[in-house]
């Protein structure tokens, strides 16, 4: 009993004796524009004691009594360390960006802002999360300045075109090489029976953390021969140690057509015949013949199909985003989950996608960290056809006529002669119904790494990554309609699977040194593999039972493609890089990589690609010490020599092929000469670039000015065809690209309750060809590739307008003369412009008043022409007169002798003196402007959220391609139509408005 | 610690060594170097050879399109495709893309065999087979190439022929041979082919015999009439071959598939359910079910008496008017029409024409023996002369109608070109010589070539 007692009081004595060692301190912490900042960590420093501010900004801590320092830490704040003087304590945290301590992903790691040497562009989570796009690279557009991201399709799940500086080779792939998680990944479309596909549009842009994007060669060439179109590197969401926070983001909405020109919609019926009408009296026909050809036709059936509107539909949109992140100070992780739906604007478009993501980063010993990330993604795709396919909705919804119903009277589904006859437009009605187009895509990507610390400043990694991509594609084209119609129903099943793997290693030694470790250098040394296999097999049949419920090969009469076949490539690479830093003011940096590829002949199997790259952080100079209007003046220049590898596997192979057979036995041919010399394309990029800071930050100013040379470019050298070959791919041409990039950001107004943040980013590209083999001009359709001018140019006769007393149409003679000419063979071609645009860029606004928030970005792109490829059958003054027109057609013909107002010449029923070929009648300024994305959104009060028990909670709303305005009035379809600028009856760009709910608990 | 530097090494040069690993093998084809060493290799090759002549610009649809259109034979509807209608107004210009194809495919054909006789697989008897019969394929190739681009024989032979290659270099750029030249490469290679050739496979392959009939034909086009009466009678009397009848000539034309019993068909380019052009294929062109662009001249088919059975396969229709239909090819799905290049018949009128100067009886025996058995009813031609060789001729056109060879037929006489009303009233007279009888070199040649020297007109 003594004894308890005795505890007891000691007890009592030692907690009066620790009480009486403790004290309070409080305070509040702000921005640097004094605004309060809740959630703010602080720590006592060397202990574990800490608290976290509340929305008001203010905290109170009990201390130790010995406790001297405080540690102030906030994400994307400076963290403060603050002596413990009096209480209360006010602290100012610094935001973090642009500062010397932000870390940015870069080429096989990260690097710290001032040590930079090249020209990149850094998108972060925020800019990604939650759009209505399918795949990421829909949302660079506008994202960096020179990076152009293009599409050509509104079909959820279309491929995007990107091209950073400009296009850089002819036959070669001009798109960037994608590092996931530092692993190299398939990109691009790589379907076979789909009009549209997108291996990225399996990987959820939510899971993204951040987006790197490398532009000059001190940036990229790390990346040697892949790297002259640019690198894009995307890192994961990685978890942070604490409590375990969950994040749900969920958003509706749909879509519709962003852009229509209402003087192209579809005729009516009365319009068509009016003008049909007329056609035949001016083609000559007797009455006899315009009454039966009209009647033939559908005149006076009393039918006035609108199948434009048949065809298009409001697109619902829907995503559901659950994540979960944290961790303890060994091992953190980040999962998630989520689910997207889209459907496009016409029929048979949709998409979904299923996706989840794991990464979990483990403290195996101190010395060893270990690390797994996997990303996998299921999609499910419908898209209709494009183009002239008679099966394309959107081709249908121009051509059919509006006297042909795609329903007969009783309900029943219009598919037999005289309206659906075999051989005429398909009643794309009936199709969508009848036939099936699926792509079923399953990728799979994910890296292991080990990363082992021999000395505090010596790292070895070693990273396995993955990457699997499975497509299934499976048609069917019913018995009874359409394309599978000649040969009683048809199926196709085509398989693809691309596998492919890199292996990294790497040693990256860290050294400083000098009288006070004044120079600071990085070292890296690595070698890597890679392989990739890609396998396809076909299946198809023909001879489908009279039912449109059993669709697949296994029950067809005849078997038509049973076949398989793969195509595979590897690189083996040894590479390094160094920097060294004095001081913070001058860095120097170097690569060098040495690609080895199976793509490349065996005489030239190696290729050494470098770079060099120097800055100088004039801010870090001592005279600059008391200039503080400036926090940032950095000087950049680079050059280097990287390469192109995006060429065909076995391209530089002399081999026999077979497939040559003969009455059904085996045959070989000679199928390529092969060339043992051919090799990857060179770039040789030169950068100077200039970066400003300005006011702490208040103004941000990044510009950049660039030459890049491509050379031994891959093109086909004519041969004598008496060899047995018509051409011989080799390494001859070269093209040059140069430009101007700026990015601006500027904070007009800061206060605490209010922030006006402006963001712009503008580019110019000028792209010539300097030589082509033997300098000959190369024509490909309406381009010409000549030396010394553009490489998209438009080459076709100038048009010139409308004969006002006959109603020809005419063209000029000559390039550059007046002279007309009703000929069009008499008119000499001339180039006309660029279908690649001569800037383009972004302008941001971002406003902020308390807890509401309202972001802008306009999209804007011109200088280019835009060609309407198709115009010649719905606009060619009578050419296919037997399939609709478009509301110009009709209002803009010549009518009658003297008509001068006129653009169109004289309808005459199968066309006007081939008014319908290619000239700049058919071209339009391709200028625009485009609200990409405009958001309004509310964040709940942190104290109302704490009560719900919720870490934060928005709500917005966000419409996506909400206003397109364009320069050329005329313009007939949306003015984004890929890199080529060429319009093919693609499903239509949408505008999407979604709202949506993220919250944190 | 330095066990674990040790390590790292080992790690990072482990994948250096595998310098297997850049390689990497397409997985339809071989290299060059292992296709052809082995005599199962050769006769892989000579399949491709064979299915090189398919192409759509080779039997595949030009040779025998052109050769009826650029005559008398078949014109283009004006409701068509809109192909061959340079050749059918005789406008057509150096980039013409059939001019290209017969050339650019001729010569991809060239090389293939020449690839089989150059190697070096040899002695064994069916290596000389397959050797023989790529000696024949390169004359009949090397035979269309001098007919289409050059002067006839019987005009000029030392006149600007096709270049002669008979080995693979792709920095070959050759000049024109003369014609006489390969004449004489064509009729040793024929030479060669009898010789080696043992085997008869089927209709789809070269025999000896079909080698023989070819040289036949070779002497008629050098107007060596008796050279070409000796091959001819060879192949009449030796060859084992029977002529077609009247009861079974529908049934012949229907039938898609090469033939074992040596009825008629010397030689055709096989076509089969899996290998075939599709909507190029020669069938496609003539069915009114298919393109059906050309048309059967209405002059020729007044010639053929009600009773002729080759009147069966024409029937009259509606295209743009008034229109007689070619039903001569009729496969249009599954097993494609076979293109038919060496039949008896066409030897047998051979034999007549070649007989004329030495024989006027034996002339007028294998005229009949063709005549009488297309049209049962009719007793057979009495006439001599200068009659006789164009009641010949006139045999010619229509037996061997919508096969292709009227055009060459017509250049080697060097006869005008008397076209009907149905051609375009710009092209109904064709005169010899006239530049545009022969196919431009192809521009395409010419700007790679610089030795190469254009066709007159052009």
């Amino acid at each position: 009993m003594k004894k308890k007692t005795l505890l007891l009081m000691y007890m009592l004595v030692s907690v009066v004796w620790v009480y009486a060692q403790t004290k309070i301190v409080t305070g509040k912490v702000q921005d640097e524009n004094g605004a309060l900042l809740g959630n703010v960590s602080v720590q006592v420093k060397g202990t574990k004691l800490g608290t976290v501010s509340s929305v008001d900004g203010t905290f109170s801590l009990s201390v130790p009594a010995t406790a001297k320092t405080l540690i102030f830490s906030l994400l994307n704040y400076e963290t403060a360390e603050l002596a413990i003087t009096a209480t209360p304590i006010t602290v100012k945290l610094t935001t973090v960006t642009n500062n010397l301590s932000d870390v940015v992903v870069v080429a096989y790691g990260t690097t710290k802002k001032p040590e930079i040497t090249g020209s990149m562009g850094v998108i972060k989570a925020k800019d990604i999360e939650n759009k209505p796009f399918t795949s990421v690279d829909r949302a660079l557009q506008g994202a960096v300045a020179g990076l152009q991201s293009v599409a050509s399709s509104g079909t959820p799940g279309a491929a995007q075109q990107i091209r950073i500086r400009g296009i850089g080779s002819i036959n070669a792939s001009s798109e960037p090489l994608w590092i996931l998680d530092g692993v190299v990944i398939n990109t691009g479309d790589a379907s076979r029976l789909t009009t549209t596909a997108n291996l990225l549009s399996t990987l959820n842009p939510n899971d993204i953390e951040s987006i790197t994007v490398l532009k000059d060669a001190s940036a990229s060439s790390l990346y040697g021969s892949r790297a002259a179109n640019g690198v894009i590197l995307v890192t994961t969401k990685k978890g942070k140690s604490g409590k375990t926070k969950f994040r749900f983001d969920t958003e509706v909405g749909y879509s519709d057509i962003a852009y229509f020109n209402d003087d192209y919609r579809p005729l009516k019926a009365s319009e068509y015949f009016e003008l049909t009408r007329e056609g035949l009296v001016n083609a000559g026909a007797t009455p006899a013949v315009v009454t039966a050809t009209l009647a033939n036709l559908g005149s006076g059936n009393n039918v006035d199909y609108d199948w434009l509107k048949a065809v298009t539909k409001k697109g619902t949109q829907r995503q559901y985003n659950l994540g979960a992140s944290g961790g303890n100070d060994r091992t953190t992780y980040n999962l998630s989950a989520g689910y997207f739906r889209q459907e496009g604007i016409t029929l048979q478009s949709d998409f979904e996608r299923w996706n989840g993501n794991m990464s979990i980063v483990s403290k195996a010993t101190d010395r060893l960290t270990i690390s797994t990330t996997l990303n996998a993604g299921y999609v499910q795709q419908n898209a209709p056809l494009a183009g002239g396919s008679f099966g394309n909705p959107i081709l249908s919804s121009y051509f059919l006529l509006p006297s042909r119903a795609a329903r007969n009277a009783d309900g029943s589904l219009n598919i037999t002669a005289p309206d659906f006859g075999p051989g005429n437009l398909h009643n794309t009605i009936a199709t969508a119904e009848m036939d099936k187009r699926f792509l079923k895509q399953l990728s799979a990507r994910g890296a292991f790494t080990a990363e082992y610390k021999i000395l505090e400043n010596l790292k070895f990694t070693s990273r396995y990554g993955m990457d699997y991509n499975v497509l299934e594609e499976e048609q069917y084209n019913n018995p009874f309609h359409g394309d599978g119609q000649s040969v009683g129903g048809r199926a196709f099943v085509f398989y693809t699977r691309l596998f492919n793997y890199t292996w990294t290693n790497l040693l990256d030694y860290k050294l400083s040194f000098g009288k006070a470790k004044d120079f600071s250098t990085n070292i890296q040394v690595g070698y890597e593999a890679q392989d990739s296999k890609t396998l396809t097999s076909n299946i198809s049949a023909t001879g489908f039972p009279a039912t449109t419920q059993l669709t697949f090969p296994v029950v067809a009469a005849t078997p038509t493609q049973a076949s398989a076949t793969g195509s595979d490539f590897s690189f083996l690479s040894a590479f390094s890089s160094a920097s060294i830093n004095y001081k913070n003011k001058y860095v120097l940096s170097g690569s060098f990589r040495r690609d080895g590829s199976s793509r490349f002949g065996t005489n030239n199997r190696y290729g050494n690609f470098w770079s060099i790259g120097g800055s100088w952080n004039i801010d870090q100079e001592s005279f600059m010490k008391d200039v503080r209007l400036i926090s940032q003046l950095k000087l950049r220049a680079s050059y280097g020599v990287n390469g192109n590898a995006g060429i065909g596997n076995y391209d530089w192979q002399p081999t026999y092929s077979f497939g040559s057979n003969y009455n059904q036995q085996p045959g070989s041919a000679p199928n390529n000469i092969g060339n043992v010399f051919l090799t990857w394309e060179i770039n040789k990029p030169f950068n100077v670039g200039l970066d400003v800071s300005l006011m702490s930050n208040k103004v941000t100013l990044t510009a950049d000015y660039y030459i890049r040379r491509t050379s031994s470019l891959l093109l086909d050298a004519p041969l004598s065809r008496t060899s047995g070959f018509s051409t011989l791919r080799d390494n001859i041409g070269s093209m040059e690209n140069k430009g101007f990039e700026i990015s601006l950001n500027f904070s007009p107004v800061a206060t605490k309750n209010f922030q006006w943040s402006v963001n712009l980013n503008y580019a110019t590209n000028r792209n010539k060809i300097l030589s082509l083999v033997n300098n000959q001009d190369i024509i490909t359709g309406i381009f010409l590739r000549r030396v010394g001018q553009d490489f998209q140019s438009f080459y076709a006769p100038r048009w010139a307008g409308v004969d006002a007393a006959n109603g020809d149409p005419l063209w000029y003679k000559t390039v550059t003369g007046k002279e007309t000419t009703n000929n069009f063979n008499d008119a000499q071609r001339a180039i006309l412009g660029s279908a690649s645009p001569r800037f383009f860029g972004s302008i941001t606004n971002s406003l902020r008043y308390k807890g509401f928030s309202l972001e802008a970005q306009v999209y804007f792109s011109g200088g280019n022409l835009m060609q309407d490829a198709w115009a010649a059958f719905y606009m060619g003054s009578g050419n296919g007169p037997t399939f609709n027109k478009v509301l110009r057609q009709f209002t803009d013909r010549w009518k009658a002798p003297g008509d001068n107002k006129a653009t169109l010449p004289k309808y005459v029923y199968g066309g006007n003196k081939l008014a319908q070929n290619p000239s700049d009648l058919y071209l339009y300024k391709g200028d625009y402007g485009r609200i990409r994305d405009l958001t309004l959104s509310y964040q709940l009060p942190e104290l109302l959220a704490t009560k719900m028990k919720l870490n934060s909670a928005v709500f917005y709303v966000r419409g996506t391609n909400l206003f397109t305005i364009v320069r050329d009035k005329k313009l007939p379809w949306d003015p984004e139509q890929g890199v080529a600028s060429q319009t093919n009856l693609n499903v239509f760009i949408p505008k999407t408005i979604t709202v949506g709910i993220n919250i944190g608990f | 610690m330095k066990m674990k530097y040790y390590f790292i090494g080992c790690l990072v040069f482990l994948m250096s060594c595998s310098k297997d690993y850049l390689e990497k093998k397409p997985y339809n084809a071989l290299p060059i170097e292992d296709a052809l060493k082995s005599e199962a290799d050769i006769l892989v090759a000579l399949r491709g050879a064979y299915a090189s002549l398919r192409n759509v610009d080779l039997y595949g649809r030009t040779i025998p399109v052109l050769g009826d259109l650029m005559a008398d034979v078949t014109y283009q509807s004006l409701s068509n495709s809109n192909r061959y209608t340079f050749y059918n107004q005789y406008a057509t210009p150096v980039v013409d893309g059939n001019a290209l194809g017969l050339w650019t495919a001729g010569y991809q054909t060239i090389l293939r065999v020449n690839n089989i006789i150059a190697s070096s697989v040899d002695g064994t008897a069916n290596a000389r087979q397959y050797k023989g019969e790529a000696h024949a394929i390169r004359a009949l190739v090397y035979f269309e190439l001098v007919r289409f681009f050059a002067k006839p024989y019987t005009d000029d032979p030392s006149g600007l022929g096709v270049p002669i290659i008979t080995t693979f270099n792709i920095t070959v750029k050759p000049k024109r041979n003369t014609v006489a030249e390969v004449y004489a490469l064509i009729l040793d290679d024929l030479s060669k082919a009898y010789s080696l050739i043992t085997q008869t496979t089927n209709s789809s392959q070269f025999s000896k015999y079909a080698a023989k009939a070819l040289e036949a034909k070779v002497h008629l086009f050098k107007a060596d009439m008796a050279n070409a009466r000796t091959a001819a009678l060879d192949v009449i009397t030796n060859g084992g071959y029977t002529l077609v009848g009247a009861n079974n000539y529908v049934t012949y034309w229907q039938n898609p598939a090469p033939l074992s019993n040596k009825l008629e068909t010397l030689f055709e380019v096989s076509s089969d359910g899996v290998a075939n052009l599709g909507f190029d294929a020669l069938g496609y062109i003539y069915s009114q079910n298919g393109y059906g662009d050309m048309i059967c001249a209405s002059d020729l088919y007044t010639q053929y008496a009600a009773t002729d059975v080759r009147r069966s396969l024409l029937t009259q229709g509606i295209r743009s008017g008034p229109a007689v239909f070619v039903n001569k090819y009729t496969n249009i799905i599954t097993d494609r029409d076979d293109t038919k290049v060496l039949r008896l018949s066409d030897i047998y009128l051979i034999a007549a024409e070649a007989s004329l100067a030495s024989n006027e009886s034996d002339a007028r025996n294998y005229l009949n023996a063709v005549a009488t058995r297309r049209d049962p009813s009719f007793i057979g031609f009495t006439s001599s002369g200068a009659t006789l060789l164009e009641d010949i001729l006139t045999e010619r056109r229509k037996e061997l109608a919508f096969e292709g060879h009227r055009f060459h037929d017509l250049n080697r006489l060097k006869r005008t070109i008397n076209r009907s009303t149905d051609y375009p009233a710009s092209a109904r007279t064709i005169p010899y010589p006239f530049n545009r009888r022969l196919l431009p070199i192809p521009q395409a040649e010419m700007d790679a070539n610089p030795n190469m020297v254009q066709n007159q007109g052009y």
